[in-house]
């Protein structure tokens, strides 16, 4: 599946038009990749026709050129490239060399110790068995980029302080519950395509026969989604994302990332955010219009609604948590970990027990 | 031989239905009356803060099992601490709960508090799957994990929208753990300073 991903990266480098067709065949992905890419950029047959690249300066009409002027015209047809397809190439990089979960396995230690819990090793079953000896990572082992992460994540408890929270507090404060909750309903229906999306690329029929009928019922029953009538008729929301869709194609996490303004994240959730986005028809509507602005409008709604949503919710934890960071990052964690289970197949069983040594006094 | 293993998987799957059934209706029976327990207490303006407070207290210690949470939640670290540091992370780990749940639970007054069904888990332990219904119809789920000892039902776990708060702070005591250079009195004193900040 790893690999499945590499392979994507590479048609997305592809799509670029930066990575030559020799290239394009080999689908391993290491560090001199950047360096490569860019010779190939500035080849001989790209240099003889200077014409064909306006941004080239060519000092000698014979064809010699300078090498150090060559490395400066790297620099000048980068910044034509644009400084986000450079960005954005280095960052799909560094999510594939981050998406091998081997340094998870490394330090995994067994949360499931039965020397914990005296007394109870003969009513394990066959299914607590698989669950001793195979234990789920835990969030703390699964971030190696803790030190960049809780960089960002100041980052963005800064912007949350100054920007953020003061916006969800004068809309909380000026806009009564009534009409918010009208807001939150008209941004959740029209998500629902999304859903819809990734319910079909799961597979799951079921939920995408619940999706699109909550679309169809709240958009027209519900008046262009103000209101939630479908959940009445006993079509209840579930969330789905192409996170989660990758997540049910059997691609791995990847360690745990904080991104900037977004926040808690991984690799795979990164890549399930631009997905949700490629996939909404909306944004399709939007790009082809030239009309992206409703596209960020949108985005900058959903999240004032969802910060405003969860304000007391995030100080009550801030407030109570010894280490903010840790705390979100479970919460993270966890959350996943349930979004991604069906109603069924949910148990608790890596939870607290009676031992012999729990009484009080 | 193998007609023999199935026919005993069948009775003991069979059995272990049956005797869940039962302790399913016995845990969702407990949950209801802790609910509405507390939900009279919380509705209660009859009596002061303080005796609200206490009773409140009196709750949360009788009915969730305190101390094998807070084992659960030190983790790995349960077996490096030494006996005065388990009885000292025991106890501040005991305010801390109950300041914590008790300014949660204070937040939610006018609520509905519903038992949805229950769940036995393969542990032994039962799952009581509740919901909060909030003034505008949105509800929250939350299950409560139950084992019973010695014919006493208690709370082990409370797990909000599929978040397990032991879980959750386990990593959260492990990483201030970590951060102290590996020694539990990082995480002893860390708790300190936050009970002596929110008594002020």
């Amino acid at each position: 599946m790893i690999s499945l991903l590499k392979l994507n990266i590479w048609t997305l480098l592809s799509f670029t038009r930066l990575s030559s067709p020799r290239r394009r065949g080999s689908r391993e992905i290491n560090h001199t990749i950047i360096p490569n890419l860019f010779r190939d950029l500035f080849d001989k047959k790209m240099l003889s026709d200077p014409g064909s690249r306006p941004g080239l300066k060519v000092q000698h009409d014979n064809g010699y050129l300078d090498p150090r002027l060559r490395e400066d015209d790297n620099c000048g047809i980068n910044v034509k490239c644009s400084l986000l397809v450079r960005a954005s190439i280095a960052f799909l990089i560094f999510l594939s060399l981050t998406l091998s979960p081997s340094y998870a396995q490394q330090d995994a230690w067994s949360y499931a110790d039965n020397e914990q819990h005296p007394g109870k090793e003969e009513k394990l079953g066959i299914d607590e068995w698989i669950e001793v000896m195979n234990p789920p990572p835990s969030a703390e082992d699964n971030d190696p980029f803790e030190s960049f992460n809780r960089l960002v994540f100041s980052f963005n408890e800064f912007l949350d302080m100054v920007l953020i929270e003061p916006l969800s507090r004068m809309y909380h404060d000026l806009v009564p519950e009534f009409a918010r909750e009208r807001v939150g309903y008209a941004l959740r229906n029209l998500s629902e395509p999304v859903v819809f999306a990734n319910n079909l690329l799961q597979g799951d029929l079921e939920g995408a026969r619940v999706t699109l009928g909550r679309f169809v019922v709240n958009s027209t029953l519900g008046l262009a989604g103000l209101f939630d009538a479908s959940t009445d008729c006993g079509l209840p929301y579930k969330k789905e994302d192409f996170g989660l869709t990758l997540a049910s194609w059997g691609i791995d996490a990847g360690p745990y990332l904080v991104l900037p303004v977004l926040g808690p994240s991984n690799p795979r959730d990164a890549w399930g955010k631009a997905g949700d986005y490629a996939l909404d028809p909306i944004n399709w509507w939007a790009y082809h219009r030239k009309k992206e602005v409703y596209s960020y409008t949108r985005t900058g709604v959903q999240i004032i609604d969802a910060k405003t949503e969860n304000l007391e919710l995030m100080n009550d934890l801030r407030n109570n948590a010894i280490d903010f960071y840790a705390t979100l990052r479970a919460w993270y964690y966890e959350r996943r970990k349930d979004l991604m289970l069906e109603k069924e197949e949910r148990v608790a069983l890596d939870t607290p027990r009676p031992d012999d040594d729990d009484d009080d006094e | 031989m193998l007609k023999k293993f199935l026919l005993s998987a069948i009775f003991l799957v069979w059995t272990h239905e049956a005797i869940a059934t039962v302790e399913g209706e016995k845990a969702e029976a407990f949950m209801t009356e802790i609910g509405n327990k507390v939900i009279t207490l919380l509705t209660n303006h009859s009596i002061s803060p303080q005796e609200k407070a206490a009773q409140f207290q009196d709750v949360l210690e009788t009915k969730f099992n305190v101390r094998a949470i807070g084992k659960f939640v030190l983790g790995r670290y349960w077996k490096q601490a030494s006996k005065e540091e388990k009885e000292k992370f025991l106890a501040l780990f005991k305010v801390s709960t109950v300041s914590c749940y008790a300014t949660r639970f204070s937040e939610y007054t006018s609520e509905k508090f519903e038992v949805v069904g229950s769940r036995t888990e393969k542990d032994g332990g039962v799952t009581v799957l509740t919901r909060i219904v909030r003034p505008n119809g949105q509800s929250i789920l939350i299950d409560w994990k139950i084992f019973e000892k010695k014919g006493e039902m208690r709370i082990y776990d409370v797990i909000l929208e599929g978040i397990s708060m032991s879980i959750t702070q386990r990593s959260e005591y492990a990483s201030v753990i970590q951060q102290g250079g590996g020694k539990i009195q990082a995480l002893i004193t860390a708790l300190e300073k936050k009970s002596g900040r929110q008594s002020r």
